[in-house]
């Protein structure tokens, strides 16, 4: 069996924690939004209980229409939207951060939460273990 | 207190690095536990075995790789990140035909399942990063 | 590393896995598993253009509890299970599948 098979027998010993991933940085510019998406990947086979938080240029992350070809890189956005099969569904934006870029929920996507600041404190209040990328 | 530590950047082009070796150290001597040290990002780069810093500064690789020594820590890199910049162990070389490695003392690479991990185990996963 | 099909030399990694992924086409597939000593069958290609379909969609090669899943909703639960799989595909859907249905090699980060 391949070492992803056998992990599913032995992930997190039972021990299930609140995970929260933060996002605030924008796709392409640099490498984070991708790497932290790879860990959400990776991390989904563990069971945990994982939210994802886009915030601030993290939201440009979720938008639709993307086109790379101009900058030569992997359109990378198509993969949010599996995260549902993955068993992560969820999505929290920050409404300030949407609305600070001329944004709403409906250009984005895949299904998201939207929060207001304390709202968004408040998630962030709850969780076990904080990732920022 | 069982620490799990994340560092997200590269030596020298950031504080994480320095900050994290700080905290680490700082900890230790207060008698807590670390669970793991996970380099992600360009943080893998912490790894190198080839790096030839000014004399009059810290040689951040080799105090990484002292304490790890010291205090039998893990450090780990991220096999994908690494794969991506550049950071190889002799069997990953081999698995990927390249003519050489770079990893230094007291590194293993690994799957980021073992961040996920420290997240699971350590009552506390710090972050430093950008 | 690299093989001849149909006049043409077409490059592969040391684990066999396509250098170009824009080379790949059918033969190739069945050059990649002649070499693991495989004939495939409709059951094969039925798991291999899933991938190709799953990884235009996603862009990226599922992981193997979510391509089982995936492939028991599409295909039936006679079909989305490990067992079935690993029958077909012996070194793994996540390793071998993938190489004969030219998607990226895995980095093995899990």
């Amino acid at each position: 069996m391949s070492d992803e098979d056998m992990m599913d027998d032995e992930a997190g010993g039972g021990v299930v924690k609140k995970f929260l991933y933060v996002n605030r940085k924008a796709p392409y510019g640099t490498i984070y939004a991708l790497e932290s998406l790879e860990v959400v990947l990776i991390g989904a086979a563990f069971d945990q209980d994982v939210s994802l938080a886009f915030i601030d240029d993290g939201v440009y992350q979720l938008t639709k229409g993307q086109q790379t070809d101009g900058i030569g890189m992997k359109n990378f956005s198509p993969t949010y939207r599996a995260l549902e099969m993955y068993d992560v569904e969820k999505l929290y934006v920050d409404q300030d951060s949407l609305t600070a870029r001329g944004l709403n929920a409906e250009d984005l996507i895949v299904p998201v939460e939207v929060l207001n600041t304390t709202q968004m404190a408040e998630l962030m209040e709850t969780q076990d273990v904080v990732f920022s990328f | 207190m069982k620490f799990g530590i994340l560092v997200n950047e590269g030596p020298y082009t950031h504080q994480a690095s320095d900050s994290a070796y700080q905290f680490t150290k700082a900890a230790l001597e207060k008698g807590h536990e670390i669970f793991r040290v996970f380099f992600y990002h360009d943080g893998v780069n912490n790894g190198t075995r080839l790096s030839v810093p000014p004399q009059d500064d810290r040689h951040i690789t080799n105090r990484w790789s002292a304490l790890a020594k010291e205090h039998q820590l893990d450090l780990v890199v991220c096999v994908a990140a690494a794969q991506r910049r550049g950071l190889l162990d002799a069997n990953e070389a081999k698995r990927n035909g390249k003519d050489a490695d770079n990893i230094a003392d007291g590194f293993r690479i690994s799957g980021l399942g073992q961040l996920i991990e420290a997240g699971i185990q350590a009552d506390r996963l710090v972050v430093f990063g950008d | 590393m690299s093989i001849e099909i149909n006049g043409q030399t077409i490059e592969t990694d040391e684990e066999g896995y396509l250098t170009n992924l824009g080379d790949w086409n059918e033969d190739i597939a069945k050059v990649l598993a002649e070499q693991d000593e495989l004939e495939l069958t409709s059951n094969h290609w039925e798991v291999i253009n899933f991938l190709r379909e799953y990884y235009d969609e996603y862009q990226i090669a599922p992981a193997v509890r979510v391509l089982t899943k995936a492939i028991g909703k599409k295909l039936g639960p006679d079909k989305g299970n490990s067992k079935y799989l690993y029958d077909l595909f012996p070194y793994g859907p996540a390793k071998q599948a993938c190489r004969f249905a030219g998607l990226p090699k895995p980095t093995g980060c899990v």
